[in-house]
């Protein structure tokens, strides 16, 4: 059964659309990245004539954002280790094991995606101050880890529900103890899952911005959402210019890391909530 | 008797080894917190001493008497309900178009429309305030297609808000349609061909056919959907700061505000209790939904 002539057009013409609106204003970004002050107020669409790397220097030397930027992968890479050391194990367990509490547990993470931020951001700050976490990178890991966890569990569990216990069994028989199996067998099955977790923790440490921005005070400590939202507010009007290319280059890691990992991340999500 | 016990609790001890990193992370970083910040939901901060002191339920009662509080739920209530329902109109009929089989080039329109989902939200919000801005693009466009006074629209009190849900929704479109796009998937396709045979057109058969068949997704998604929308703080904090004059202040921007400008600790607590309780309505939903 094929569409006439005039849907399909009619189809393509939504699509495209679509992509404009959804791709656009990241365009714009791009474009005033490469403009100076002054064409950007002038003429909000024209192409930049000619292009200029001005703004790019500008960020990395009149402002802390090389370091902040530095701060984003410190953070962001800690986070992703963390996350997949923690949650492999975790994910194996509630997949294999049958244990008193499970459904307490797995409900206790699926409510926390719900647990208000300005409760947990008042209760982790008490705690961040006896132990001297606030206004460190390390405060900062620990947090983001401990937000990807839920999701990440959930995700792997799902993963690990698809390899068939009987490989670890066959491993255990030969000699190896279960977490020998675990690491050896199980985990090299579960690389494309470990690739959504990886992908899911990075993008979530990469953008929080509300709990970095209280956490944190210390200017040479900000992760790069912070650093923007700063650099926003600096002064009573705001220079798109260098903003621009902060924000590009802030996005540009995420993009790309998105890009290589969409595929697995899509399909850990879906694979959950479509069954 | 003791050799019951301990066969009984055989899993458990063999589970524990592999769940204590979460155990501890979790319980320290999520679990303490969380009762720590709820508790002072029953105390009032003050700030020359830094103590606590017991006061009850009296915040929750000046909660009820605070204009501010109650334009903020308000406000809340527009913004969660206009986001997520918008956002599942606009990528509802994305997805509709994406899973199309006569769509040429599917994996690059694919591709392309998830951006935005890629893109931090503070960088979402600092493009569309540059792209909403008074003397910005969209309003030179449409100044260009001859609209001689258009809306000034971070800085206009009836319009601030909507600016904000725009935003919101701009960015919540790919996850959205992905979630859809894979609901759809696995609607069987003989289920079409059969509808088309008994005559069915495209709209009877998405109303017939596709709906029922996704209530599952579609539930899960509206109700993921709108607890994230509702936690939302990025948006709204780079776009407005919750203004003109508190126009398109939010929930969880109120209680920051109380928290972090006033010092009234107690108080945003108790804000964050009534969020909890919003939520917990949408949770149960949503634990009913995916435990089954």
């Amino acid at each position: 059964m094929r569409m006439s002539r005039g849907r399909r057009i009619a189809l393509h013409a939504v699509a495209v659309v679509y992509v404009l609106v959804l791709t656009l204003p990241l365009a714009i970004v791009l474009l005033n990245s490469l403009r100076t002050e002054g064409e950007i107020i002038r003429s909000p669409l024209a192409l930049p004539r000619p292009a200029t790397s001005a703004n790019f220097s500008e960020i990395f030397r009149d402002s802390t954002f090389g370091v902040n930027l530095k701060n984003s992968f410190i953070v962001a890479g800690i986070t992703v280790c963390l996350t997949i050391a923690v949650t492999a194990p975790a994910g194996y367990a509630m997949s294999r094991f049958r244990f008193r509490g499970k459904s307490l547990f797995s409900t206790w993470l699926l409510a926390t995606q719900a647990f208000p931020g300005i409760v947990m951001v008042l209760g982790l700050f008490t705690i961040f101050s006896t132990y001297g976490l606030i206004n460190t990178r390390i405060g900062l890991v620990v947090m983001h880890t401990s937000f990807s966890l839920p999701f990440s569990i959930w995700l792997l569990k799902g993963y690990f529900d698809r390899i068939p216990s009987a490989l670890e069994e066959a491993a255990m028989i030969d000699g190896c103890n279960r977490a020998r199996a675990l690491l050896r067998v199980i985990l090299p099955l579960a690389v494309p899952g470990l690739l959504a977790v990886g992908t899911f923790s990075f993008l979530l440490s990469w953008n929080e911005f509300f709990f970095a921005l209280i956490v944190t005070r210390d200017e040479m400590l900000f992760t790069l959402p912070v650093f923007l939202s700063r650099f926003l507010g600096m002064g009573g009007i705001v220079r798109w210019g260098p903003l621009s290319a902060a924000a590009l280059l802030a996005t540009l890691p995420a993009l790309i890391l998105f890009m290589i990992g969409q595929r697995y991340l899509v399909s850990g999500l879906t694979g959950g909530a479509v069954k | 008797m003791a050799q019951m016990m301990a066969r009984g609790f055989r899993e458990e001890r063999r589970a524990l080894p592999f769940l204590l990193p979460t155990l501890l992370i979790m319980g320290a970083i999520n679990l303490y917190p969380f009762i720590n910040g709820l508790l002072r939901s029953l105390h009032s901060y003050r700030i020359l001493s830094q103590s606590y002191t017991f006061t009850g339920l009296s915040n929750f009662r000046m909660l009820l008497h605070d204009e501010l509080f109650l334009k903020a739920f308000a406000n809340s209530a527009t913004w969660v309900a206009a986001s997520v329902s918008c956002q599942f109109v606009l990528a509802g009929v994305l997805a509709l178009v994406l899973n199309s089989r006569e769509l040429i080039g599917r994996r690059v329109f694919r591709t392309l429309v998830l951006i935005p989902w890629a893109t931090p939200p503070v960088v979402v919000a600092l493009t569309w305030r540059y792209f909403l801005a008074d003397q910005g693009p969209l309003n030179l466009f449409l100044r260009a297609l001859g609209i001689a006074n258009p809306p000034s629209w971070l800085l206009d009190p009836n319009v601030a808000l909507w600016s904000c849900i725009m935003a919101n929704v701009w960015m919540n479109i790919p996850f959205m349609t992905v979630m859809l796009l894979a609901g759809l998937q696995s609607v069987e396709r003989s289920m079409y061909e059969a509808a088309a045979i008994d005559g069915a057109g495209f709209f009877q058969a998405t109303v017939r056919i596709t709906m029922p068949a996704m209530k599952k997704v579609i539930l899960i998604v509206i109700t993921l959907m709108s607890i994230w929308t509702f936690n939302m703080f990025d948006i709204v904090y780079v776009l407005t700061r919750g203004g003109p004059g508190n126009a398109s202040l939010t929930l969880p921007l109120f209680a920051y505000q109380n928290a972090f400008f006033y010092y009234q600790l107690g108080y945003a607590a108790a804000v964050g209790m009534v969020i909890m309780a919003c939520l917990l309505l949408l949770i149960f939903f949503y634990i009913r939904q995916v435990l089954e």
